[in-house]
Parts: C-alpha cells; sequence; structure tokens
C-alpha cells in the first residue's frame, strides 16, 4: 500500500518538476530578464539550487547515508565555528529544510526550537553549549533580517518559489486570484506572531528538562518527534521530503516509516498534519497569491527584526516613495501579491510594511517614472520607470 | 403631469427648421474660420513648423476628414459612442468594435444659443453643448449611437437630461472620495453596468482578447503620448499649442493611426533637439496651464495670447483634462484574465483621475500633487490658473493650490473668463503683465 503511494507520488511530482522546469525556462527565455518578475523567478531558481547544492554536486567526498538509499549528505556550511563542531551548520531565515537531503544551510526556525531543547550542555554531537548556538542562530537571524529583511522571502526563499510557480500555473490557466479581505489579511497578519510565540514557548516548556530539570516527556520516540513543534505542523518538511522521494534523492520507504502509528499520524519525515497543511496551502496559494507568506511565522520573524522598533532604521533594504508622482492609481495596490495596502495608503518616504515581501512588482509595474525606488542603504537601486518603454 | 411633455421638448424649445439650418451654416462657417485662423497663427509663431503637424491640422478640423471617416464606417455598420468627460472607458468602447470620440464642446458661438434655456451661472462649456445640439452643429454628436456622460459636476447631470431629448445618454457617478474603498467597488459596478450597455449596443462581446488588444492599443498611444510630453520637458522644441492640438486630436482620431502619427512627430523633434532647432527661444518663460478644460477651436483664445504676447511665453505643460491628462495615465494589469482587466480599467479611470470633483479629508492631494511635480519637472516658471465662469470645482480650489505655489515660489495668476471674444484684448494686457514679470523673474 504504502509503496503504490510513493510510487504514484514519485511518478507525479517528478513528471510535475520536469513540467514546472520547461516552464520556468521557456518563460525565462522569452523575457530574457528584461522584466524584473523573470529576473526574480531566476534567482529563485538559482537560490534553491544552492540551498540544495548537495543534491546538484552529489555526495562528493562524503560517504553516503545507508537509511536514506543513495541520498548525497548535506553539504552544510559552517559546520566549524571557530574550532568548535557545529554540525547543524548556519543558518539562514528561509525555508532550507532539515529534514530535506542536500542542504547547505538550516532553516532557523528549525534551530531555535533545536536548541532551546533537550539540553544547553554539550555533548558528544556539539561541542558548544545550547546557550551558545542559541545565540548564534539568533545573532544570524538579526543579522541577516536587517541586512536583507523579507528580500529573503521574495527573491530566495523555495517555498515562495512553490508559490509562485503556482501563481504563473493559474495564469497560464487563466483564472483570476481571489483577493482576501483587508480584515482576513490583518488576521493573518497577527497570527503569525502567535503562532512564533506558541511554537516557542511550547518548545521552552519542552525543553524545561534543560532549564530546569523538570522532565514532561520522556525521552521515547514520541518525545523525539514532539520536540520541534513547528516541524510537525509546517506546510514546507513534507513538500521536500515528497519533491527529493519523488526525484529519489531520498528513501521515501525508510522516510514514510520513521513514524508513529498510521499513516505518518506522527512521524520524523513527515506528519499527518504536515500533509494536510500542505494540501490547504498549496490549494490555498494556488487561488491566493503567496498565502503563506501572509502567515508565515519565519517572516515574522525576519519582519519583527527588520521592520518595527529600532531595527526598522537599522534594516538596509527599503522601499520609498515620493509623493509627489504619485497619482494613487491604485496599480501598486492590486499588483501585489501579498496585498500590501502601505505602499498606496502611506504618504511617501519609507514605504516597506511587515508583510511585504521586497518582491518590487510594484516599482515594476508602476507607471510613474521615480515615485518608488527601491533603496539599499539609503542608495536607490531600482526606480519605478516607465514601464510602456519596455514594450519593444 | 410631465409625462405629457413629448420627449425631445423638455428643455429645448421648438425651433423653425430654417432658423435652425441658418444658424448652423452661419456658426459652421465662422467656426471654420476660426479653426483655420488659429493654425495660421500656430504657423505663424513657429516658422520651420514640421510636416506632419499637417496631419494634426486636417483631423483637428471637425467638418472635414475624420468627419466623413466616422460617416463611412458607421455606414458601414460600426457603432460610435461619444463621450464628454474623460472618466468614460475609452478601453471598452474600443474593444467592442465602436468607435470613441469625444463630444465635448468649445464653441463660442452655441454657448450664446444655450443661454437661451440655461442660466449664465453655468458652466459655459455645458451651454455650448446644448447650444451645439440645438443647431446639430457638432458632427460627433450628431453620429454618436449613444453618449457617456459621467456625471462629474452640476453642469454635467443636467447636461444629460437635455441631450437625452435627443440621444441615448449612458450615466456614470464617480463616487466623490475616492480613496474611500467602497468607492472603488462602486465604480466599478458602473463599469460593468456600462460594458453591459456597450456590448448590448455594439452586438459585440467584450472578450479577454478584444478587450487585451484594446488595453495594448491604448497603452502604446500613452507610450507616444508620453513621449511627446517628455520632449517638452527641455529647451522647447514644440509649441505649446501644437503639443495642445496634438494631444486633444487624439480624443476624436483613429487611435492607432494618432499614434504612428504622434511617433513621426517625436522622430523629427528628437532630430531638432540634436540640431539646437528650437520652436523659440530657449530662455522663453516656461508656462504651465491649469484649470477648466480648454477645448478646440475657441478656447485657443488663451493659448494664442500667451504665445504670440510680447515678451512671448512658452506653455510647456497643463493640467488640464483635454490636454496633458488625456492618455498620460496608462492601465496597468497584473494577470490578463478578464476580471484583473476590467478592474484595472476601473481603477485607471477613476484613482488616476486628479478632477477637482474630488474630495477627501487630506483635501484633493492628488492634483495638488501633479500640480507640484510637472512644476519641478518641466522647470515651470509660472502658472496660469484658468477658470471659465461656471466652473466653480475649479475656482474653488483655487485658494488651496495658490498657497501651496507660493510656498514653492511659483508665481500664479488667476485667469477667468468667459466662451467670449470681447475680452481679448484685456487679456492680452493682463497676461503680458504677467509674462513680462516672469521674465524679470528670471533674469535676474
Amino acid at each position: 500500500m504504502l509503496e503504490i503511494i510513493a510510487e504514484t507520488l514519485r511518478t507525479t511530482i517528478a513528471v510535475g518538476l520536469i513540467l514546472a522546469g520547461i516552464l520556468t525556462i521557456l518563460i525565462w527565455v522569452r523575457n530574457l530578464t528584461k522584466k524584473l518578475s523573470a529576473l526574480r523567478l531566476f534567482i529563485q531558481t538559482v537560490s534553491v539550487a544552492v540551498i540544495f547544492l548537495g543534491l546538484i554536486i552529489g555526495p562528493f567526498g562524503l560517504a553516503e547515508w545507508a537509511y536514506l538509499g543513495s541520498a548525497p549528505k548535506d553539504i552544510v556550511i559552517g559546520t566549524n565555528i571557530l574550532g568548535s563542531p557545529y554540525p547543524d551548520g548556519l543558518s539562514v531565515p528561509t525555508f532550507a529544510c532539515y529534514y530535506a537531503s542536500g542542504r547547505t544551510t538550516t532553516c532557523v526556525i528549525w534551530q531555535l526550537q533545536s536548541y532551546i531543547f533537550p539540553d544547553w550542555s554539550t555533548s558528544s554531537v556539539y561541542l558548544t553549549t545550547g546557550l551558545e548556538r542559541l545565540a548564534i542562530a539568533f545573532g544570524l537571524l538579526v543579522i541577516i533580517s536587517i541586512v536583507f529583511g523579507r528580500f529573503l522571502c521574495g527573491w530566495i526563499c523555495p517555498f515562495g518559489l512553490y508559490m509562485d510557480l503556482l501563481t504563473r500555473l493559474r495564469n497560464a490557466l487563466k483564472i483570476r486570484h481571489w483577493t482576501l479581505s483587508e480584515r482576513v489579511n490583518e488576521g493573518l497578519r497577527q497570527s503569525r506572531y502567535l503562532i512564533i510565540a506558541a511554537f516557542l514557548i511550547l518548545s521552552v516548556i519542552l525543553g524545561m528538562r534543560a532549564i530546569a530539570g523538570v522532565e514532561l516527556i520522556s525521552e521515547s520516540e514520541l518525545g523525539r518527534y514532539l520536540e520541534l513543534p513547528f516541524c510537525q505542523v509546517c506546510p514546507v518538511k513534507p513538500l521536500f521530503v515528497l519533491v527529493e522521494g519523488g526525484l529519489g534523492f531520498m528513501n521515501l520507504d525508510y522516510a514514510l516509516s520513521q513514524t508513529m502509528g498510521d499513516f505518518a499520524l506522527t512521524g520524523w519525515y513527515l506528519t499527518s498534519i504536515n500533509i494536510i497543511i500542505l494540501g490547504v496551502v498549496t490549494a490555498g496559494s494556488f487561488m491566493v497569491r503567496r498565502l503563506w507568506c501572509r502567515i508565515c511565522p519565519l517572516g515574522g520573524l525576519i519582519a519583527l527584526f527588520s521592520r518595527f522598533g529600532p531595527f526598522k532604521r537599522l534594516s538596509l533594504i527599503k522601499l520609498t516613495k515620493v509623493e509627489e508622482k504619485c497619482t494613487k492609481c491604485g496599480i501598486c495596490k492590486r499588483v501585489c501579491p501579498p496585498q500590501v495596502t502601505e505602499v498606496y495608503e502611506k504618504k511617501g518616504d519609507d514605504v516597506t510594511a511587515s508583510d511585504c515581501i521586497l518582491c518590487f512588482r510594484c516599482v515594476e509595474m508602476c507607471p510613474y517614472e521615480g515615485c518608488l525606488k527601491v533603496e539599499v542603504a539609503g542608495k536607490p537601486i531600482y526606480k519605478s520607470k516607465n514601464w510602456l518603454k519596455e514594450e519593444e | 403631469m410631465a409625462s405629457e411633455i413629448e420627449k425631445g421638448t423638455r428643455y429645448i424649445p421648438e425651433m423653425a427648421q430654417n432658423e435652425i439650418d441658418e444658424l448652423r451654416s452661419s456658426i459652421k462657417a465662422a467656426s471654420i474660420k476660426v479653426m483655420e485662423e488659429n493654425i495660421a497663427r500656430m504657423k505663424k509663431t513657429w516658422k520651420n513648423r514640421p510636416k506632419t503637424m499637417e496631419y494634426f491640422d486636417e483631423i483637428s478640423n471637425f467638418f472635414g476628414r475624420r468627419e466623413k471617416e466616422i460617416r463611412e464606417q458607421k455606414e458601414a455598420g460600426k457603432k460610435v459612442i461619444g463621450y464628454s468627460c474623460m472618466f468614460a472607458p475609452i478601453e471598452l468602447i474600443l474593444a467592442a468594435g465602436a468607435i470613441p470620440v469625444r463630444v465635448g464642446s468649445g464653441w463660442y458661438d452655441t454657448a450664446k444659443l444655450g443661454d437661451r434655456i440655461m442660466p449664465v451661472e453655468v458652466c459655459p462649456v455645458i451651454r455650448s453643448t446644448v447650444g451645439a445640439k440645438m443647431v446639430s452643429l457638432s458632427p460627433y454628436l450628431e453620429l454618436s449611437d449613444a453618449i457617456i456622460n459621467p456625471l462629474t459636476c452640476d453642469g454635467r447631470t443636467k447636461l444629460s437630461e437635455i441631450l437625452s431629448d435627443y440621444k441615448t445618454i449612458w450615466y456614470m457617478t464617480p463616487p466623490r472620495v475616492k480613496d474611500d474603498p467602497h468607492a472603488l467597488t462602486a465604480w466599478k459596478e458602473e463599469i460593468q453596468v456600462i460594458k453591459g450597455k456597450i456590448e448590448k449596443l455594439t452586438g459585440n462581446k467584450i472578450t479577454r482578447k478584444n478587450l487585451k488588444d484594446a488595453i495594448e492599443l491604448m497603452q502604446k498611444a500613452t507610450k507616444a503620448f508620453r513621449r511627446l510630453q517628455g520632449l517638452r520637458k527641455g529647451a522647447p522644441v514644440i509649441t505649446g499649442r501644437d503639443a495642445m492640438l496634438v494631444n486633444q486630436t487624439s480624443l476624436w482620431d483613429d487611435i492607432e493611426r494618432w499614434t504612428q502619427k504622434t511617433n513621426e512627430l517625436c522622430d523629427e523633434l528628437e532630430k531638432r533637439l540634436e540640431q539646437k532647432e528650437y520652436a523659440c527661444y530657449p530662455d522663453t518663460p516656461r508656462v504651465m496651464i491649469t484649470g477648466t478644460p480648454m477645448i478646440w477651436p475657441d478656447s485657443w483664445k488663451v493659448p494664442n495670447i500667451i504665445e504670440e504676447s510680447n515678451p512671448q511665453g512658452v506653455l510647456v505643460v497643463d493640467e488640464l483634462c483635454t490636454g496633458d491628462r488625456i492618455l498620460y495615465d496608462p492601465v496597468g494589469v497584473d494577470e490578463w484574465t478578464i476580471k484583473d482587466m476590467l478592474d484595472a480599467v476601473s481603477e485607471r479611470y477613476l484613482m488616476a483621475s486628479t478632477c477637482p470633483c474630488f474630495t477627501s479629508e487630506h483635501g484633493n492631494e492628488d492634483r495638488v500633487n501633479w500640480i507640484m511635480d510637472r512644476i519641478k519637472e518641466y522647470k515651470v516658471d509660472g502658472v496660469i490658473y484658468y477658470v471659465i465662469r461656471g466652473c466653480i470645482l475649479y475656482a474653488m480650489e483655487y485658494a488651496r493650490i495658490k498657497r501651496i505655489l507660493d510656498r514653492m515660489n511659483i508665481p500664479v495668476y488667476y485667469l477667468d473668463t468667459e466662451y467670449t471674444r470681447q475680452d481679448v484684448g484685456q487679456m492680452k494686457t493682463r497676461i503680458e503683465a504677467f509674462l513680462e514679470m516672469l521674465e524679470a523673474r528670471i533674469d535676474i
């Protein structure tokens, strides 16, 4: 039974990926980066390739990991910091999923949860203490957030690429997207902080043993799965596991067997909640552009350290608007994938919103020369221009 | 009982046919004379006028080539849809295969006829349009199968009632506060209704394909239009009146041919710019006009004075819905589905408009912003705030605009006039004094 499902998934995903690849190349060749959105698609693809470089380079000089079949081992960057082993490598606040094979970097949410649990002392695996590990992960999160901000979401994130491909597929089918009401958007925007708070609190509770010596959940199988509460609901984990399993980079049978109970109710690689959420998010982001980004706790974390309080001034990449050149034609509001309204509503200067994924679609589509600008450390690098000129 | 009065006689008094004919032929003759005179004056100011301008001269004639073309196309089965104001969605008319023509009137003589039924307090644009209808003067109004009349001001509201005696009038009610979220929703409904009406009249469905073609056609026109406007930013390679004529012919010309001709004109002007062959001295005071729409041919009065007076001024930019605002804003489509295109069309006509009929808690700041931006972009030396008596929306916004221009240290002159030729003499004196002051400021 399990094998049939795995086989079907494998074939479907392989065919889907090949078709998506051809589509991407076709779109890119046609536009030839004349358009910013085509360039973005290209950079997103390259970023995914870089994040999962191990899949391309292969297990170069590394031993294969028997459990996962011929899976090439991860080529994690920064496994050795200041002379002490740091096996998970440096984290980047993007969905470089820990569970997938061949990654070069690690998702920061995984690290934050993982290091808070189960113990803060050094171990045979980690020579650094839990506190040090947390400090490295957290410090990187803050620095990268300030430097790149949610540019990572728009241009680097592999799950973002997945949603953008769904959007392109919908466009090819000539179906119009759904717009969510401002109230729903606001709800999603706020709930992402609830999610952050929930999983951090849960991690702390589950990590009580490390802090206070109180053991709430014994180190049983179930305990092993629950150490990382967010990963058990995250839609990205099953996507990568299924894609890599489908492509043969990962032994799907092994991945599916790492479960408790029937059909991966709880599991290391896949849980039923994972799959259900992935299904809902996929269906949702087919109709609603960048649906997950509106609720993404990772995006919320980046926004926290780039759009609020003192970080707002420090953050490097900014979207600015010249109020005088704006006629409030509303194009920026309509073309925005996560439906940000601040660019339209705010009266000039810094219009970067916490929901903005810095995809610069609004700058690309703004018909008034020099009205919207992308500024890096105060220097404009990309301006809205008379896009009508590009047609020829 | 109201229903006893027959349609067609509710407002306009019965006139004998021979009186109508007589009036029409005399006004038509006078109008042709005015158009010829205007062109002759433009040629006199700009000695080496480009050859391409001859095309626009020809099209600008209301009773010439374009009228014949529309008549022929109408006989071949095409529908003609007139519109009185910038809020009418041209893309939808084009998509349904109909011919869009603007029907606003700039005839001074017909304004006097309109006085017979309209009070003199009413804006002369409205009175003149009514007068033109009384004697069936305007060929585009006569040829229209239906007229889209957006109810932007009080004058237009009653205009549609009067015109509905003769024509099918389709109303559109633009919301008065455009930043309100439900304003756009309401406007999108209006667009949907108009779309239905256009489809019913023409018998052609507005599909994804033909709407996309129409939008792309208009985008090309916008591109040519912006190219011409861009050329006015530097040293004057074209006189303001010629540019205004080019802009205004787009209101009734075949838009594809207009785009092609405008691009030809721009090619020629770009060559002249390289050779430093200007339409007037490069340090001529640069004037901007804002206010009530100026409609060809009779409302060329003020531009004529500005560019012929001594010292001379040159119109580099304007904020008129019959001028630089006509084609400036493109329809920006994100996803080429019919719904997104319709939304884009709705937004372009409502949101991008800087008409003074809007209000908001921030004031009509879009118009203020437009003016401020143009002053900087086109290096304007002075602004003429042109208001014709009765155009109260523009007149009321003067105080606000003046305060902002004062802060920018840009002289502004409030010029109020009427649809009459009698004040040309005193207007010349006033404008010359203003231009002299501008010239003195430049010298300093």
